[in-house]
């Protein structure tokens, strides 16, 4: 078999990616726990604990999109469609949610 | 200014209010004792991400739902977002180790998607109890093949041999070369991923504690390079599952907050850590976890 080409700057594209989005959701959701706790559970805790979740979420998300950019930037075409099936149940995963509501 | 802000603070308590009805006891009140314990618990799950590649949500889950009273689905819930944090953390931490194998993980991912699919599946076959009882007996054989095998080596000292098309080198601090090593057994690791997807939401893990084990003990993959692309793919298998609490409302956020946090310093102490640990004794503190994981489930199971 042969080998395919290094993915190391993907790799550390890809880290980057996930260390932004959980360090921003954990900011946000460190900012709406101190608002609930002094504050009380008012609107500034709710959103700002609510947008810490969406942020939390989105992340893997972005992750499985980049990665697919990724991949069509380096032709690896089987690893694009490997991607999109991913990305497609996350997608099938978002609107049960949103039909859950 | 001040009609808008109770008018929102309304619509938040009604939400909180509707989701308390799909609640099978009532959520305990997150007070700062209770905070610092959850914090605690999730600096563990990410220490264990950062040294095992497992999400921590074996452990959280009776923690949050026996010793702290949450309901079950929100204790699964808060556990899959903190699997979530833990595998966006340590990757970030240890990308530049260049352990992640890509490819493999994507290719797993799919099996772990087709498995979280599927995931009424095992529901429909077992009650909670056998499959509780079902994943203590994979546990402890994926104990017993990890022990078995704890003086040998995956890799190949070679940094030039042929990896094959899923395999991969690193830098390898022990040896202080680049060492090889290729991907056996690859259906094992596709039926390990696919029972870990199917199980992430409904025991709120992301099944880390099977692939690990599995990718290293049958797949010839080695643990440092199973734990680190494991750590990589339970953020995405956890996703699915949470985005679903999430919309049913039962994924408090203020609970999940701290565990979030806890996360962060958890993986800074793990990665330091991982480091310092050679590969034997990281093989036999997994063997101890695995055990740990394994009594847990026959213990619930008997619940």
């Amino acid at each position: 078999m042969t080998e395919r080409p290094s993915l190391d700057d993907l790799e550390l594209t890809l880290g980057r990616l996930l260390g932004i989005g959980v360090t921003l959701s954990s900011l946000t959701l460190g900012a709406g726990l101190l608002a609930a706790l002094t504050l009380g559970n008012g609107a500034i805790a709710t959103f700002l604990l609510t947008a810490g979740v969406l942020l939390l979420l989105a992340t893997p998300i972005a992750r499985v999109v980049v990665s697919s950019v990724g991949y069509a930037q380096r032709r690896d075409w089987l690893f694009v469609v490997l991607t999109l099936i991913v990305l497609a149940e996350l997608i099938a995963s978002i609107v049960a949610a949103l039909r859950a509501r | 200014m001040s009609s808008a802000r109770v008018q929102l603070t309304a619509d938040a308590s009604d939400a909180l209010k509707a989701a308390h009805y799909t609640f099978d006891r009532p959520m305990p009140a997150v007070t700062i004792a209770l905070a610092f314990v959850v914090f605690g618990s999730g600096a563990a799950a990410g220490g264990v991400g950062a040294l095992f590649g497992i999400g921590g949500g074996v452990f959280l889950v009776p923690l949050l739902h026996v010793a702290l009273g949450f309901p079950l689905r929100t204790a699964a819930a808060i556990s899959l977002a903190t699997v979530i944090a833990t595998s966006s953390s340590v990757s970030a931490g240890r990308a530049h180790e260049h352990l992640i194998n890509l490819r493999l993980g994507m290719v797993l991912e799919v099996a772990t998607v087709a498995g979280s699919l599927l995931g009424g599946l095992t529901a429909h076959l077992f009650s909670e109890a056998t499959l509780q009882r079902l994943f203590g007996i994979v546990t402890l054989l994926a104990a017993a093949s990890v022990l078995s095998r704890v003086n040998r080596r995956n890799v190949m000292l070679d940094p030039e041999a042929d990896a094959g098309s899923l395999g991969g080198r690193f830098h390898e601090a022990e040896s202080g070369c680049v060492v090889t090593y290729r991907v056996k057994r690859l259906p094992l690791g596709l039926l390990a991923s696919f029972v870990a997807g199917n199980v992430s939401s409904l025991l709120g893990v992301g099944g880390g504690v099977i692939k690990v084990p599995a990718l290293n003990a049958w797949c010839g993959i080695p643990l440092r390079a199973a734990a680190a692309t494991s750590a990589f793919m339970i953020g995405v298998t956890a996703t699915g599952g949470a985005i679903i609490y999430y919309g049913r409302g039962e994924l408090p956020a203020l609970a999940a907050a701290p565990a979030v946090l806890g996360v962060q310093l958890g993986t800074w102490a793990g990665i330091r850590l991982a480091h310092r640990v050679p590969a034997k004794w990281l093989k036999i503190l997994l063997v101890v976890v695995l055990l740990v994981v394994a009594a847990l489930m026959f213990a619930r199971s008997g619940r």
